[in-house]
């Protein structure tokens, strides 16, 4: 009779192979979740297949309509709506009247409008497209150079994902079972950090090369009047969002409706005032994108907990646990290989479907490496506790995700950057982008070598 | 065919949409209640939260997600990836897409059946939800039509002339 565990890594196998042969991954996780069962039914006694198929008259409903899983279309809407609403134009047109005094404030205008766009847009992908269409005009139209117009667009828009309220963190704190509001609070520090990072990125190329940028060029103090009072109400909603969490006012799924309410609100009654907005077509399209993005998540979650069963029932999660117990395997290593490995993925894969297929994998292996459930800090091999690890694991990978999209040869960042500034070769949006990807690579080691910064603010805020 | 399945699986999206903006404003009139209480109470006084919110965020939003469905597969959005099949033949791919959206097609149709023997259960149960008491079994049939037409929609792409190309 073959081992049930030999079943279990044999399913991984077949699981990896047909994603390669790019079935969609929910569906490969569905089909090898119930083909592995039935295969260990045949070899198992206590293993049964049709009290196991009867399951399935409620479990896609019961994984569906669930509470906690509610926020996710909320905040997925959100970013859509936001997207279609004049809110990105607002946020880059306020900033730059803040920063157009000083050489490269635009650039910077650009980063800072994609870290406040993308804490509400979720996806980077989104960010870097819509930001992209609004500030690269302007940064061409002042006479930056390309390289460092569409390098800081495609590294900004890469900022979404972390600053929250972000979709990614949110799914992230889901798939393990964390809390979303400590998951927020940990973000914060490493989300500045990066913003500050990719600023300060900016200043030095334009001081050790000043033709990177034209020389400070003051917004006319009428314009500069009008842009920094349409910068206030997207500030106010935004901060009504994120103070709320932060406040304890709103739980998640209230802070996204709220947003929702807010950032809808406020794009049709600029429609309505003729100043562009939102109107029926773009609640259309946000709808729609939402559809697909919401569909392909909760699918992919669905996937995960049939596969989840599959391997509970091989008894795949205790042959790991103990393996990595017994294995000697330095745990940091391990830890390193796995953000390497979302480097590479990050090159394929959109941002948040990566989150989705690498969690279920990664998190268990990385709570038996650091000494199994229930370990405390002390005894624990990365020195913390499974709950903060979870925390510190999160922000790390979701910071290495971003890095993965600015990353030659094929960060995804870069492609849609590239295809918006058409007169822009490849290779000159690439160059730009280097210097970023060392501020990336940079803030990585920081957070990886002081994890404080990212568990200072949930111990301060959790008391 | 592939047209009316098209608009279908955009009414079931935008239905799915409406029930979201439901979802919306009830959210935020409940958290109006939950800030207005907390004022309120440092007068003495008390404003409730609605009852059963979360139980109808829950069932509208599964609802809302099961709809959407359909039209993820319309628009080619389940996530796969790349990495190896783009060096290979368009006819290899093209198979391969075919297989695959045949191969969903079955799933979505098994999970239709699954979940409307589902619904029959709770019906013939009388299954409620715990604050509310609302039958849970009508939430399901509208998810029972969206799984058939998801599978539909897989269906059609195993036919259609775009089998295994990008997304749309």
């Amino acid at each position: 009779m073959i081992d049930p565990v030999s079943i279990g890594v044999a399913g991984l196998g077949v699981l990896v192979a047909l994603i390669l042969l790019r079935m969609p991954v929910a569906i490969a996780m569905i089909a090898v979740g119930v083909g592995g069962t039935w295969i260990l039914s045949l070899m198992v006694p206590h293993v049964r297949f049709w009290p196991y198929l009867r399951q399935f008259k409620t479990l896609l409903w019961e994984n569906a309509a669930s509470y906690e899983l509610s926020v996710v279309p909320l905040f997925v809407l959100m970013g859509y709506i936001a997207a279609e609403s004049r809110l990105s134009s607002d946020l880059f047109r306020g900033l730059e009247a803040l920063l157009s005094g000083r050489r490269g404030g635009v650039a910077m205008a650009a980063v800072g409008a994609c870290g406040a766009f993308g804490a509400v847009s979720g996806s980077s992908l989104a960010t870097a497209a819509t930001m992209g269409r609004v500030a690269l005009p302007e940064l061409d139209r002042q006479g930056y150079d390309p390289r460092l117009a569409t390098g800081a667009l495609a590294a900004g828009g890469t900022l979404g994902i972390l600053i929250p309220p972000s979709v990614a963190l949110v799914l992230y704190a889901i798939i393990v079972e964390g809390s979303i509001l400590e998951m927020f609070r940990a973000a914060i520090v490493p989300g500045i950090l990066a913003m500050a990072g990719f600023v300060a990125v900016v200043a030095v190329l334009v001081r050790l090369d000043p033709a990177l940028a034209p020389p400070a060029r003051p917004m006319p103090a009428a314009e500069r009047r009008a842009a920094l009072r349409r910068l206030v109400p997207v500030l106010c909603i935004f901060g009504a969002i994120i103070g709320g969490l932060g406040f304890g006012l709103f739980t998640p799924t209230p802070a996204a409706s709220v947003g929702v309410f807010l950032i809808a609100g406020w794009g049709f009654w600029l429609r309505a005032r003729g100043e562009g907005g939102l109107d029926l077509a773009g609640l259309g399209r946000a709808v729609r994108a939402s559809a697909v993005t919401t569909g392909m998540i909760y699918l992919i979650l669905f996937g995960a907990e049939v596969l989840r069963g599959f391997f509970a029932r091989a008894g795949l999660p205790q042959a790991i646990s103990e393996w990595a117990g017994a294995s000697g395997l330095d745990p940091m290593l391990v830890l390193i290989v796995m953000l390497a490995l979302l480097i590479v993925l990050g090159c394929f894969m959109e941002s948040l479907a990566m989150i989705l297929v690498v969690v279920p994998f990664f998190w268990p292996t990385l709570v038996a490496l650091n000494g199994g459930e229930g370990v405390t800090a002390s005894a624990a091999a990365f020195g913390m506790t499974n709950d903060e690890l979870r925390i510190w694991f999160g922000i790390l990978m979701l910071a290495v995700v971003e890095l993965g999209l600015i990353t030659p040869p094929v960060g995804l960042n870069v492609f849609i950057i590239a295809q918006l500034a058409t007169q822009v070769p490849m290779a000159t949006v690439f160059r730009g982008v280097l210097p970023f990807v060392a501020a990336e690579i940079a803030r990585v080691g920081l957070i990886l070598g002081a994890p404080i910064l990212v568990l200072g603010l949930p111990r301060l805020m959790g008391g | 065919m592939r047209g009316l399945l098209h608009r279908l699986s955009l009414g079931f999206a935008l239905a799915g949409g409406a029930l979201l903006g439901l979802v919306v404003l009830i959210t935020t009139a409940n958290a109006g209640a939950f800030i207005l209480d907390r004022i309120a109470r440092l007068a003495g006084g008390n404003v409730a939260a609605l009852p059963g919110y979360e139980e109808f965020v829950a069932l509208t939003t599964g609802c809302a997600a099961i709809l959407f469905l359909p039209w993820c597969q319309s628009r080619r959005g389940h996530v796969a990836v790349d990495v190896l099949v783009a060096r290979v033949p368009a006819a290899f791919n093209r198979a391969l897409g075919r297989l695959w959206a045949a191969l969903t097609s079955a799933v979505a149709a098994a999970l239709a059946w699954a979940m409307l023997n589902g619904l029959w259960s709770l019906r013939a149960d009388g299954a409620i939800t715990a604050v509310l008491g609302w039958p849970v079994w009508p939430f399901l049939a509208p998810a029972v039509a969206a799984l058939g037409l998801w599978s539909a929609v897989a269906a059609a792409q195993v036919l259609g002339p775009d089998a295994g190309g990008a997304r749309e």
